[in-house]
């Protein structure tokens, strides 16, 4: 498909008039309902799925609209989550500040990521990342008296106004940032730089000759994709309230990418509905007694080979066909 | 001390070096990076296992089945799930082959368990060579025959056979080739039971020096595709050598700069180097017509 026909589909609403909305408001009321209906681990498995989704919608960004592949962004989410745990436990920084520090720090560390993949593609690019997440995931292991290493870190829940969130409070503080997250995506895919962007996943050449900078925009990816990475991570280090340098490893890195891929490329619908995917799926697997495995593994197949542009654009086209 | 560690680097490269070739083949063929290929070799590999054990084949009957089977795997994964993908995004292909990848891990873990299982080779008693003072395990010396063997044949085949030129053709552009009466979906099964069969080889060469279980491959397949970059996707001959020098840097690097950090000083060395060369020390910068 053309970069052309790309940004027409990214202006144009995908649903009758009207439909959009009243779909995404039953949504928001179904999530903010979630915790009076779901028990501890339900709402424990719906509030990781924000926090995925967060990464995907910010990877989503980077791999979708700018064609970049990372393999690094495991390793984001780590500097977020450790950055973000050691600004309000050690320093004392209140919870909402420090995640958006950790997430600017990380955003750093992205555009630091992005120089040397200016000139890389496809799979080099891959590779490079991946080494950049290894390195970071190295850095945040033997940095220990920063860290303290493999003993991981402990973490209490975090004091917002003198309010301490448990459980639900964190929920609907992800529900928000998620909220917030996704009005971003949707501000800077449909504006100049997802635009941009588009463009230059079809031809850098191209881009230039329309006097897009494309370094100067691949960084720009890079870092916001980061900063999404990192206050997710943030937000993951509280939920699960003990962090350790191997959560953060090549294999979630790749997870993610799955998620992106198998909710749709340069959607940002798909962004958490292939979270959600990655998430509830194997939840609900881990009853089949033998092999959760190698349903999950099928599954993914299957929909790759019956909807190779992801589950989204499954769900827009059953969306235009009503 | 430094021989005896490169030696023993370049016996870890040739590990890499043999999926490696596995990888690059279907790579440069499809543009799919297979992450289902350590998988492959791991169930050929088993495969191998059963019909010296439990068939009760000899080594020099069993090996050449099994590589037989991993052709026909190959060309069967291709059918099923890369077949109905040709003509849609590359990384929708490459997702599906890590769910292969999940597949065929916990297939292999049903039928054959997670226990650890010793592969033989007919090369594993045998004294090894003595260059000067250093001695070079015959098992390393195989696997870079092999590996070196596989290089020279496939580059062969795919310069100097009518099959191999259309490979050729159909990777470089596929519109093209479909017009000159080159089929793509068979071009690309083509690659993938080539891939099959070198993975095969690979897994049965790897699996003695290694212990034989299902996550045979996880480790070298990420190592093999690093090396590959370092080389040059692009040329066969690159993957090969990069990868072996992908063991060593990885051996003097554990050895005279830090163990601790062995791993990431070897990929800042990876990423240092595509900064230079952004196609691989042996690639070359494919000029692009607007």
């Amino acid at each position: 498909m053309s970069a052309a026909a790309d940004i027409e589909r990214a202006q144009r609403q995908a649903l009758p008039f009207g439909t959009g909305p009243i779909l995404l408001g039953v949504c928001v009321a179904a999530a903010c309902a979630a915790p009076f209906v779901l028990n501890g681990y339900g709402l424990y498995v719906l509030n990781l799925t924000g926090v995925f989704a967060l990464v995907a919608l910010g990877l989503n960004l980077l791999t979708g609209y700018a064609g970049q592949i990372s393999l690094c962004h495991a390793a984001f989410f780590g500097v977020g989550a450790y950055a973000t745990a050691i600004l309000t436990q050690t320093a004392g920084v209140p919870y909402l500040l420090s995640l958006l520090v950790g997430g600017l720090l990380t955003a750093c560390v992205g555009a630091v990521v992005a120089v040397p993949a200016m000139r890389l593609k496809s799979l080099y690019l891959a590779i490079a990342t991946l080494g950049f997440g290894v390195v970071l995931q190295k850095i945040i292991f033997e940095w220990r008296s920063l860290t303290n290493g493999g003993g991981g870190l402990a973490l209490s829940p975090p004091v917002i106004g003198g309010y301490e969130l448990r459980a639900t409070g964190l929920y609907y503080l992800t529900l928000a940032v998620v909220t917030l997250g996704v009005w971003g995506a949707w501000n800077v895919s449909r504006g100049r730089t997802g635009r941009a962007l588009l463009i230059i996943k079809e031809s850098e050449i191209a881009a230039g000759a329309l006097g897009i900078p494309a370094a100067r925009y691949k960084v720009i990816a890079f870092a916001i994709s980061a900063f999404y990475a990192a206050v997710a991570g943030g937000l993951f280090a509280y939920l699960v309230r003990y962090i350790h340098p191997e959560n953060f490893s090549v294999g979630l890195s790749i997870a993610f990418l799955s998620m992106v891929v198998i909710g749709g490329l340069g959607t940002i619908g798909g962004s958490i509905v292939g979270a959600a995917f990655y998430v509830i799926v194997p939840e609900l697997l881990r009853g089949i007694k033998d092999a959760p495995g190698l349903v999950f593994g099928l599954l993914l197949v299957i929909v790759m080979v019956l909807m190779p542009k992801g589950l989204w654009g499954l769900a827009r086209r059953i969306g235009r066909r009503a | 001390m430094i021989a005896n560690l490169i030696v023993g680097g370049l016996a870890a490269g040739c590990l890499y070096a043999m999926v490696g070739i596995a990888i690059v083949v279907v790579l440069n063929i499809t543009d799919i990076a297979n992450f289902a290929q350590g998988e492959m070799a791991m169930v050929t590999t088993f495969f191998a296992y059963w019909l010296l054990n439990s068939v009760g084949l000899t080594w020099w009957q069993a090996v050449p089945i099994a590589i037989l089977f991993g052709l026909v795997q190959g060309v069967i994964i291709q059918q099923v799930v890369i077949r109905p993908l040709i003509g849609s995004p590359v990384l929708s292909a490459i997702i599906a082959t890590l769910g292969l990848n999940i597949v065929l891990n916990s297939v292999a873990g049903l039928i054959w368990g997670h226990q650890t299982y010793t592969f033989p080779s007919p090369f594993a008693f045998s004294a090894p060579f003595m260059i000067g003072s250093v001695p070079v395990p015959v098992d390393a010396v195989v696997s870079i025959m092999a590996g070196l063997a596989i290089v020279v044949a496939m580059t062969w085949f795919l310069r100097f056979t009518w099959i191999g030129l259309g490979l050729r053709a159909a990777s470089q552009n596929p519109t093209v080739a479909r017009m000159m009466g080159v089929s793509i979906s068979r071009s690309s099964a083509i690659a993938w039971g080539l891939g099959g069969l070198i993975g095969g080889i690979a897994g049965i060469l790897v699996a003695p020096s290694l212990f034989l279980d299902t996550n045979l491959m996880s480790a070298l397949l990420i190592k093999a595709f690093a090396g590959g970059v370092l080389g040059g996707l692009h040329s066969m001959i690159g993957v090969f050598l990069g990868c072996l020098a992908l063991g060593v840097a990885e051996n003097l690097v554990g050895a005279y700069v830090s163990p601790a950090f062995g791993e990431a000083i070897t990929f800042i060395i990876i990423i240092a180097v595509l900064i230079v060369r952004p196609e691989g020390v042996f690639g070359r910068v494919k000029v692009r017509k607007v």
